[in-house]
């Protein structure tokens, strides 16, 4: 009986501890962090703690250093992540409470993840030079603008990117005698002769994870129906829209046509790439992020043997159709509200985004610098068909119908295997279409249909 | 006097034990009670990663969970491709360990097969895998066209049936942790039981069939309930093989959730169909141990 009655002692002491941890577990969830706003410490000697994934860490310690050297006071530890991990690192130390002095911000994927731990710019813009608004582009800073739920702006671009668009090895084509193309006849004609003369060189690559299908998609559609992406998207506009039954059936056709390989669907990120660098494709079908392979001083840093790559738009599929991509503002960068060094944080965004930081992170081409009339040396684009590749990327960027936007969740789970499904001959593009309807006005996807 | 004695002492057992047992108590409510109470809280509620201005959404993560055919078909999957593995084990693994264990030449070189794997992370392993299922230039493909079989060539993420088929390829191929529970167990079976049967006549097939198997039960029990409650994490094993190619049908439960849990304000969800993902692996295991307890 007594051994029985510590037995209960034991349990209870157990059972206290863990209704206490249970409660306190479900007492704190919602509430952690809170965002206050940190005092700000008035110090000569500044330490700015700088979080980013982006531009590369090579590129980011040259700029550093550069800052560093005109700014004897000011020291900038740097924390990269890589892109998937920081999208859950960077809220998740936010939220913690983590003294963050600038934080780079995916604008599409994590503005209103992270925007109520970041001060508005408005904030802060005391700081930056006057008339920093009109040293940018327009478009890319209202994005990031309209993006947060609020309408607030909370992060300074450093530029946009875009998708989709065709890369080529130029020296490639010239051997083979190949043009450029420009409409999905043209490539199928390409593809063809190039299967003829290299039989080991598929002839078109791109990314057959769900992810990408959009991305392409949303091209196609484009040509025809710029804005149809942003109408969907927002809500207002619906999956089975006969424009976007045609994008799956144009989509489609490609393969047929033999301008697409259906093998191509079985290759995941990041083997296309490595298939086009290796000579192994003639063309590849990616996003603006990939304008660094314009440049020979890149491909010969990264050791890629290609002798001339140039840049196209996605060849036009219907007879009415105009070359299109999406493009959307990237590499914010904001002031979390943990940040004890606004003044000079501010400082150091000014010179990374209108400043003589771009000079130095913008030759990487990453992204289309958001600061008006930059252009690349003839040092970094030193042939005509990376020339005439850099322009068509940034002008299909400035003048893109759509934003490049998307919904994670939806397009992981149901829209990029529903556009395989298509292209796997599982579904007709009408199926799939009412399908992706049926499924964003469920209810699953909180920002989907209404 | 005596009970007096024996009461203090027990009283000092007790809190001897309790002592013992505290640091263990705080690092289990620590880890999964303080876990599973904020996954409860959180799968009511609509809310991002920061969890700030969550809002209370009552059910409704779980009635959306609950019907979605998507959700519905990753546990289906989760529980088919357990069934696959727990066959391979007490068929493949079983004869493979018995064969290891017996002394079969190059015994060495198989269990190193099998148990690579077990010794490698499985994200490496099943990218790895992955690769060679590409249509193209993949190992499969290559090696029916180099064998002089272009007919068996797959698109092997292209279609729902070859989908299936490279996921028990692979984990036809993970057996290498029942191989080991195998070789390990087989080593306390009662020599004597084998060789009076050998003396008997019983020939090679009949030992394995008739002796060895019933002998190592226990075995088969600790092996289909690891391989069970394993399959529900196996999340890397398909991420990074098939990706839930084609369309998504050969999802898990695991690469719902990670999926789930992408867009924005659906942690909430994501926690939901975690829960409901933990309550089916719960009812497993107590399904298990009343079944072991009849046994008893």
């Amino acid at each position: 009986m007594r051994t029985m009655g510590r037995g209960r002692l034991v349990a209870l002491a157990a059972g206290v501890l863990a209704t206490a941890l249970t409660t306190s577990a479900c007492g704190n969830s919602g509430g952690v962090g809170g965002g206050k706003t940190a005092a700000q410490d008035t110090s000569a000697k500044v330490t700015l703690e700088y979080w980013t994934w982006f531009p590369a860490q090579a590129t980011l310690d040259k700029v550093i250093s550069a800052y560093e050297a005109k700014n004897p006071n000011v020291t900038i530890k740097l924390h990269e992540y890589s892109n998937a991990d920081y999208q859950k690192q960077l809220p998740l130390a936010l939220n913690g409470g983590q003294k963050v002095d600038i934080a780079g911000v995916q604008v599409s994927a994590m503005t209103n993840t992270v925007r109520t731990q970041l001060r508005p710019v408005s904030s802060w813009e005391s700081n930056l030079p006057s008339g920093w608004r009109s040293q940018l582009e327009a478009k890319p800073v209202q994005q990031t603008e309209q993006i947060a739920s609020d309408k607030t702006l909370y992060s300074i671009p450093m530029g946009s990117i875009g998708s989709a668009f065709m890369y080529y090895n130029a020296a490639m084509l010239t051997k083979y005698g190949v043009a450029v193309p420009k409409t999905a006849a043209d490539l199928a004609a390409a593809a063809a002769k190039i299967k003829a003369a290299a039989p080991g060189v598929t002839p078109v690559v791109f990314a057959g994870d769900p992810y990408w299908q959009e991305e392409t998609l949303f091209t196609l559609v484009g040509q025809t129906s710029p804005g149809l992406s942003d109408t969907i998207l927002h809500g207002n506009g619906k999956w089975n829209d006969p424009a976007i039954v045609q994008g799956l059936t144009e989509y489609k056709s490609l393969f047929a046509s033999g301008a697409f390989d259906k093998s191509v669907l079985s290759l995941k990120a990041p083997r296309p790439t490595d298939l086009f660098t290796a000579g192994k494709a003639a063309f590849y079908i990616d996003g603006s992020w990939n304008d660094s392979l314009l440049s020979a001083a890149y491909r010969t840093a990264n050791k890629i043997g290609l002798a001339d790559v140039g840049a196209t738009t996605v060849p036009v599929v219907a007879a009415n159709g105009q070359p299109a991509a999406r493009a959307f503002a990237e590499g914010g960068l904001a002031i979390p509200k943990s940040s004890t060094h606004v003044d000079a944080a501010a400082k150091f965004i000014a010179y990374m985004t209108v400043g003589a930081g771009v000079d130095l992170w913008a030759p990487d081409l990453v992204l289309s610098p958001a600061k008006k009339g930059y252009t690349p040396s003839s040092a970094v684009l030193n042939s005509p068909a990376a020339t005439a590749g850099y322009t068509a990327v940034s002008t299909a960027i400035n003048n893109a119908g759509s934003s490049r936007d998307s919904q994670q969740d939806f397009l992981t789970q149901v829209e990029g295997n529903s556009i395989l499904d298509v292209l796997n001959g599982t579904k007709t593009p009408q199926a799939a279409a009412d399908y992706m309807q049926s499924e964003w006005a469920s209810g699953r996807y909180p920002h989907g249909g209404k | 006097m005596g009970s007096g004695v024996e009461a203090r002492k027990g009283r000092s057992d007790g809190l001897v034990a309790l002592l013992f047992l505290i640091p263990l108590l705080f690092f289990y409510g620590l880890y999964y009670l303080y876990a599973f109470g904020f996954l409860a809280q959180v799968s009511r509620q609509r809310v991002s990663l920061t969890f700030v201005n969550a809002v209370n959404v009552g059910w409704d993560n779980f009635r959306l969970v609950a019907t979605d055919p998507l959700f519905r078909r990753s546990v289906l999957n989760t529980l088919l491709f357990a069934g696959i593995s727990i066959c391979a084990a007490l068929t493949v693994g079983f004869l493979l360990a018995m064969m290891i264990s017996t002394g079969v030449r190059g015994r060495k070189l198989l269990y190193g097969i099998f148990l690579l794997p077990s010794l490698i992370p499985l994200s490496l392993f099943a990218t790895v895998f992955g690769q060679m299922l590409e249509t193209k230039d993949g190992a499969f493909n290559s090696l029916f066209r180099a064998v002089g079989l272009p007919g068996l060539q797959q698109d092997w993420l292209g279609n729902t049936g070859s989908g299936y088929a490279a996921v028990a390829i692979l984990l036809v191929y993970l057996i290498g942790l029942p191989i080991m529970y195998y070789t390990s167990d087989v080593t306390s079976i009662n020599l004597s039981l084998i060789e009076s049967a050998t003396i008997d006549g019983a020939g090679t097939w009949q030992i394995f069939r008739l002796m060895l198997f019933p002998l190592l039960r226990n075995t088969h029990k600790t092996v289909i309930l690891s391989v069970l409650l394993g399959s529900f994490r196996a999340f890397d094993v398909i991420f990074f093989s098939t990706g839930g190619q084609p369309g998504g049908r050969t999802s898990i439960t695991g690469t719902y959730i990670y999926n789930a849990a992408l867009g924005n304000d659906r942690v909430g969800y994501a926690a939901a169909a975690s829960l409901i993902v933990l309550v089916i692996a719960l009812l497993i295991s107590f399904g298990q141990l009343l079944l072991t307890r009849k046994d008893r």
